[in-house]
């Protein structure tokens, strides 16, 4: 039996349809505005087309009272111990509370119902402890903890129960809601959580051959690229955010950054963490210089989500021939297209234009894929 | 300290696998490989075995073999380089080469040595090896076993392979260009033409793995690189006795430089004992048949061509084959694996591949045509496949 903890946020999705790009922190407004639920009908969603598999028999669910959980399990007809009790109307702090109870709980799994702002209160608690999944009923949906549908969940956890997944990282991000209600379009790289993965793809079982682990695959990005900063020792190495290239960063030692760019040069690093102006100091003492990227979050971005510093005046200096996208094979398969989002239009032309990029998805091991702006 | 238990951990691996339901659970042939076979105890006819053109049971070859173990005794004795090398191998690799119309073939203990003991021989540090997807098992062995760079292009696409190319060409010293000839699960045709054409442009050295195209595709079965008219552009074709051919051994045929090269450096050819006598005897005799009676081959497609059209009449989907591998799509898992328990309870061997093997939509039973196989044994397992299919509701 897996023990799965089971969250409904249920303010989630209130603000998009009356025009407030989220909900964190405004939920008052928008029911003012005469928005009304959504999270519940996704929830019902899910667990109806869960309950529909075989699978569902071998779970039990913990989850927290009213309309965060058990008006939906009810509802599904599942059965269920209330954990955590709230006070409708609910806020982060009953998020957070609930997954203190889950981990009391030794749950295996977290099921929630919400968008980026959710995941990002519950990534906060459990971090790397156990792994969440998210039915999309967000506003914002650009974590790489969310199934694709309602259904696709109920999929995967029915999958999770025949133990044909895999934990793999995957980031949190969200949009600062204060400066994009001002205009300003900020995704933050807030951290980086476990999350379920469903290797969808085609002939990796037992009959052709074991695919490598993911974790098989950094250690090949990583030793390739080092290899590469050995051959080059002149060359400044700018490396994003995320937990691909965090598997580079461990092997200079101390001091690397899961969230931040940091640089080395020559299998050192030689600062972390830089925002652009330190970037474009390094750019001034160095002629030759690559940036090496991996998408971050669900929709593929190379650039704009999670890495700000890296402004138009850094990726000019450093040149589009210079960018190096990494992947692990997994992550490209769940990546259709690369994107860019850099903020200047002419620069995102540039990298549409190429139409493909060459990912290392390993040792010495490239693949095509294809990039939109 | 607790005693450390050194094998502890292939329980619990195995438990592992048992659990998710990804173990093998292997089914036992009493009797030989025919299109009637004897599983598990019941007499069932045969839908997923590789013996296309149900040579195993051929008595021209089942006699080759028995006379060799007279002559030639049981076994070799060594490996080929040192005193394993017999007249009959020597045979057999002429008799290839002319089969093949190419100037010299090498065989190996099996395909899988052939694409794991070469392809790391082919390319090292400084090339670079473009290879599909979706390729075997034994290929991607092969290519890990190098220092070459790999480019991984998508399934069948010509304009993927180019771009990486054009990509690759200035940086490296040798290019090698990898695919199956016919891919196993879906029985989908590699776009051999355009990959020769590819790899003339770009100077690249052309590698097609032709396991289920050989006995089955081309002029006479001589495989996919003949059913493309391109055998000259392909400079190392390798295929298997263990599917058409009926026996088992791998071999690669293509020039005189390619074989003395291979044979001096494939270290699964020069480290692994030589084949038994009654084996490579079987092989060539195996191709005898394939040379002089053309009727097995025909036989194959006429049963191909009947099988397909009648399983789409009955309403089922049979994907993208162009071959004797026949999928027939299920959707769900658990839909593929009640129509294969349904069969095989009407008498009829069809495994389901299913999720992770395939996308988890695309579950299906994959059958495999066979030359032996009479109307009578057709119509009765298209009889089945419409009972099953309407038992479980593939079917209206
Ligand atoms: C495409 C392909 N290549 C190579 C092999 C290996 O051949 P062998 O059985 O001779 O080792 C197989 C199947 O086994 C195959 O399907």
């Amino acid at each position: 039996m897996a023990r799965i903890g089971f969250l409904v946020n249920p303010v989630a999705g209130l603000g998009g349809r009356v025009g407030l790009k989220g909900t964190d922190g405004v939920a008052d407004e928008a029911v003012r505005r005469g928005a009304t639920p959504v999270a519940p009908a996704k929830a019902a969603e899910m667990l109806r087309a869960l309950a529909a598999k075989p699978q569902a028999r071998l779970l039990t669910w913990l989850t927290c009272s009213g309309p965060m959980g058990e008006d939906a399990l009810n509802a599904a007809g599942l059965g269920h111990d209330v954990v955590y009790r709230c006070q409708p109307p609910t806020t982060e702090e009953d998020t957070r509370k609930a997954c203190r109870a889950f981990l009391g709980r030794g749950v295996d799994l977290i099921v929630f119902v919400g968008g980026d702002g959710t995941a990002r209160d519950i990534a906060s608690i459990v971090g790397s402890v156990v792994p969440i999944v998210g039915v999309p009923s967000g506003v914002k949906m650009h974590s790489a903890v969310f199934g694709l549908h309602p259904e696709s969940v109920a999929a995967i956890l029915a999958d999770f129960v025949g133990g044909h997944t895999a934990t793999v990282d995957a980031e949190i991000l969200d949009l600062d809601e204060d400066k994009y209600r001002e205009g300003e379009w900020v995704v933050r790289l807030y951290a980086t959580a476990k999350t379920l993965h469903e290797p969808t793809l085609i002939q990796t079982g037992k009959l052709m051959f074991e695919a490598a682990t993911e974790e098989d695959a950094r250690d090949g990005i990583a030793e390739y690229l080092l290899e590469e900063m050995d051959q080059a020792p002149d060359t400044l190495y700018l490396l994003g955010p995320g937990g691909t290239l965090h598997r580079v960063k461990q092997r200079f030692g101390a001091g690397g950054t899961l969230l931040g760019i940091d640089a080395a040069k020559g299998k050192t690093l030689v600062a972390a963490d830089l925002d652009e102006a330190a970037i474009l100091r390094l750019l001034d003492a160095h002629p030759v210089a690559k940036l090496v990227l991996s998408p971050i979050g669900a929709q593929g971005f190379i650039l704009g989500r999670g890495n700000l510093e890296l402004s138009p005046a850094v990726l000019r200096r450093i040149g589009l021939r210079n960018v190096v996208v990494v992947a692990t094979p997994d992550k490209l398969r769940h990546t259709p297209d690369l994107r860019v989002d850099t903020g200047d239009l002419e620069l995102d032309r540039e990298f549409a234009q190429k139409e493909y990029l060459f990912v290392v998805q390993g040792y010495r091991e490239m693949k095509v894929h294809p990039i939109r702006g | 300290m607790e005693k450390r238990r050194p094998t502890a951990w292939m329980r619990e691996e195995y438990e592992k696998l048992v659990a998710a339901d990804l173990d093998w659970k292997l089914r036992v042939l009493q009797g030989p490989s025919a299109p009637r076979s004897i599983v598990d105890g019941r007499s069932v006819i045969m839908l997923c075995s590789n013996n296309y053109l149900n040579l195993s049971n051929h008595a021209r070859i089942k006699d080759a073999a028995k006379r060799a173990v007279d002559t030639h005794g049981a076994g070799s004795g060594s490996v080929r380089p040192i005193a394993g090398n017999m007249n009959l191998h020597e045979e057999l690799e002429r008799r290839i080469a002319r089969f093949k119309r190419r100037e010299a073939a090498l065989f190996y203990v099996s395909g899988f040595a052939g694409n794991a003991g070469l392809i790391p021989q082919l390319v090292g540090e400084g090339d670079a090896i473009f290879t599909d997807e979706l390729n075997h098992g034994s290929i991607i062995d092969g290519v890990r076993l190098t220092k070459a760079f790999r480019f991984i292009y998508r399934h069948n696409d010509a304009a993927d392979l180019e771009r990486a190319l054009k990509e690759a060409d200035p940086k490296f010293t040798k290019l090698l260009i990898v695919s199956d000839g016919v891919f196993s699960m879906d029985g989908d045709i590699a776009p051999v033409d355009q990959i020769a054409k590819l790899g003339e442009e770009y100077g690249a050295m052309v590698f097609i793995d032709d396991a289920h195209g050989e006995g089955v595709l081309g002029d006479g079965g001589r495989g996919v690189a003949s059913h493309f008219h391109v055998e000259e552009k392909i400079h190392v074709e390798l295929g298997t006795f263990s599917k058409a051919l009926g026996v088992v051994g791998g071999y690669v045929a293509g020039s005189n430089d390619l074989r003395n090269y291979a044979l001096n450096k494939s270290r699964t050819w020069l480290l692994s004992g030589s084949h038994p006598p009654a084996v490579t005897a079987a092989c060539i005799a195996a191709i005898d048949v394939l040379e002089t009676e053309p009727w097995h081959v025909e036989r194959l497609w006429e049963n191909t061509r009947y099988y397909k059209k009648e399983l789409v009449s009955l309403g089922f989907d049979v994907g993208n084959s162009a071959t004797p591998i026949t999928p027939v799509m299920c959707g769900e898992a658990s839909v593929a694996k009640r129509l294969s328990e349904r069969l095989f309870d009407l008498g009829v061997f069809a495994l389901p591949i299913v999720f992770p093997m395939v996308a988890r939509d695309k579950a299906r039973i994959r059958t495999i045509m066979n030359a032996g196989l009479s109307r009578e044994d057709l119509d009765e397992a298209l009889n089945a496949f419409e009972r099953a299919g309407k038992a479980v509701g593939l079917l209206k």
